[in-house]
């Protein structure tokens, strides 16, 4: 049997994004109390949840919250994060479903494939990738195009560049770079097709 | 010896790429690719046989039995609308949903510490179905689906976990803080009767299956460890309180008259603790595991292997009946040790 959060959990950006006890800090876990058969549910900092809990006579349990709430770039407050979201053009839309950001804002759920690349910069943020996108990670389709395969490398390759300038190994990361370049005029004459 | 999972379930969401996904495709489209993939399961080769269900034509028992079974999500169950359908593999190794939030959802739940067979069972599923269909894919999201926090592997790992005494010192808050560290999340499963807990991945978390599959054991196993002292403590430190409450567990199991499945677990799971802390001896419980006790006492298990249709409903009290006549019997010769 499995337990599966509700629904709209994850995208839930009218819920508190800053912590209900102090109202200081970002709400960074959701606890779910159980005292007398009585279930409450509150949006909490990390530092109140544990005080909380700890108070708590009955069963207390600390859910993971939305990725948007928890994962905000540095330097904002989770606050700043979501004024900035929420204030972004409601009004753009997928070309092929006919999903607006905004139907995306409410429900969680994008139309179609497409949407992906209609809404990328808001996906990024909600699934928190942040500033700096990286590759997927893990298993790949076995019959993936060619053009994904060359820009899942490029994607990693241009990670790996960054890291290694970062470590001063630039001998190795001009080897990267030539790759880099080698892969891109690649890209361009598969697309060009 | 404590087995660290109790229980494991992976799921696993893919997505055709030329159509768009269920809740905003054509209802002639989505059929028609119901049919497609019904044909692929009907047709292929494969180990084992499909068996499929129409989830509209069951009834909210034979609903409620494939989601207690792990065999079906609870929000696929909850989830109206036509062109879907539920394919069993082989005896229920594995199920898939068809059309539910996402085109696909490989599904499968096994008591015990069973995360990477189930993983490279469901791959392997995976790899079969994408040899006639091509899915949705992005170099930067990776697997698509229709809410994309669920995006990127698309494989979310569930390990349910016993941990009663965590749950009674009030420890388990800290120890979801550290999962929610690692990009986990921590849920109850059954409401929390018994201190079972569900730990589960994103799919998000930029991990490999392998990777995350193998941080949730670690994790896990972690957990148990400390819910293990904790356990010896209590009995170090209340010696007469925890062997009172095995005992009145014991006494409640063999004479009760009705039962609740809550309490039925509640149950179960303080004599299990004894059993496993050498503090009770339960002849009844050599043959099975707590866990698979536990599912075989959930509302529909008992409707639908025991009593029929003859119960009625979800709700009748001739289940709780049931219940308890079942654990008079599994229980009949437990006792507490001096």
């Amino acid at each position: 049997m499995f337990v599966e959060e509700s629904p709209d959990w994850n995208l839930d950006l009218g819920g508190s994004a800053t912590c209900e006890s102090c109202n200081e800090e970002p709400a960074t876990v959701h606890l779910l109390r159980v005292v007398n058969g009585t279930v409450t549910h509150t949006h909490l900092c990390v530092h109140c949840a544990e005080t909380v809990a700890a108070q708590t006579e009955g069963l207390a349990v600390v859910l993971a919250v939305p990725s948007v709430l928890w994962k905000t770039p540095e330097g904002k407050s989770g606050d700043q994060a979501r004024a900035g979201l929420l204030g972004e053009q409601d009004l753009r839309f997928c070309s092929v479903c006919g999903t607006t950001l905004s139907d995306v804002k409410e429900s969680g759920l994008v139309g179609c494939p497409h949407c992906y690349k209609a809404f990328s910069s808001y996906l990024e943020m909600v699934i928190g990738q942040g500033e700096q996108p990286r590759e997927h990670v893990g298993k790949m389709p076995r019959r993936g195009s060619e053009v994904d395969s060359l820009k899942h490398e490029i994607m990693r390759l241009e990670r790996m560049l960054k890291e290694l300038v970062a470590c001063e190994r630039f001998e190795e990361a001009a080897g990267v770079r030539d790759r880099l370049a080698e892969l891109g005029k690649r890209l361009a004459s598969d697309t060009d097709l | 010896m404590i087995a660290a999972l109790t229980a494991s379930g992976i799921t696993l969401v893919r997505n055709e790429a030329e159509h768009r996904f269920p809740h905003t495709e054509d209802a002639l489209a989505l059929e028609e690719l119901r049919e497609e993939i019904l044909d692929v399961l009907t047709g292929g080769l494969w180990e084992e046989n499909w068996r499929v269900l129409d989830p509209d034509e069951l009834s909210e028992v034979e609903l409620e039995y494939m989601v207690e079974r792990g065999l079906m999500t609870p929000s696929f169950a909850e989830k109206g609308g036509g062109a879907r359908a539920l394919a069993i593999y082989g005896e229920g190794q594995a199920s898939l949903e068809i059309n539910g939030e996402d085109h696909f959802r490989l599904v499968a739940f096994r008591p015990g510490a069973q995360l990477e067979s189930l993983w490279q069972l469901l791959s392997r599923l995976d790899d079969q179905l994408e040899v006639h269909f091509s899915y949705a894919f992005d170099p930067q999201f990776g697997y698509l689906t229709a809410r994309p926090s669920r995006s990127g592997t698309g494989m979310r790992a569930y390990a349910t976990l016993h941990v009663p005494a965590l749950v009674l010192t009030g420890r388990l808050a800290q120890t979801a803080l550290e999962l929610v560290g690692n990009g986990l999340g921590l849920a109850p499963l059954w409401s929390g009767a018994g201190g079972l807990v569900q730990v589960s991945n994103s799919g998000t978390e930029g991990r490999a299956e392998e990777e995350a599959i193998h941080l949730m054991q670690e994790l896990a196993e972690s957990i148990v460890e400390t819910e293990r002292s904790v356990r010896k403590m209590l009995l170090r430190e209340n010696t007469v309180q925890v062997k009172d409450h095995i005992g009145r567990a014991i006494g409640m199991a063999q004479h009760a008259r009705t039962m609740c499945f809550g309490e039925a677990v509640n149950l179960i799971s303080a004599i299990e603790v004894g059993r496993e802390l050498g503090l009770a001896q339960v002849p009844g419980m050599e043959s099975e595991s707590a866990f698979e006790l536990m599912t075989k006492l959930q509302p529909a298990h008992i409707m639908v292997e025991q009593l029929g249709e003859r119960a009625g409903s979800l709700d009748s009290p001739e289940i709780d009946e049931f219940r308890a006549h079942l654990m008079r019997d599994k229980f009949a010769g437990a006792f507490v040790v001096d």
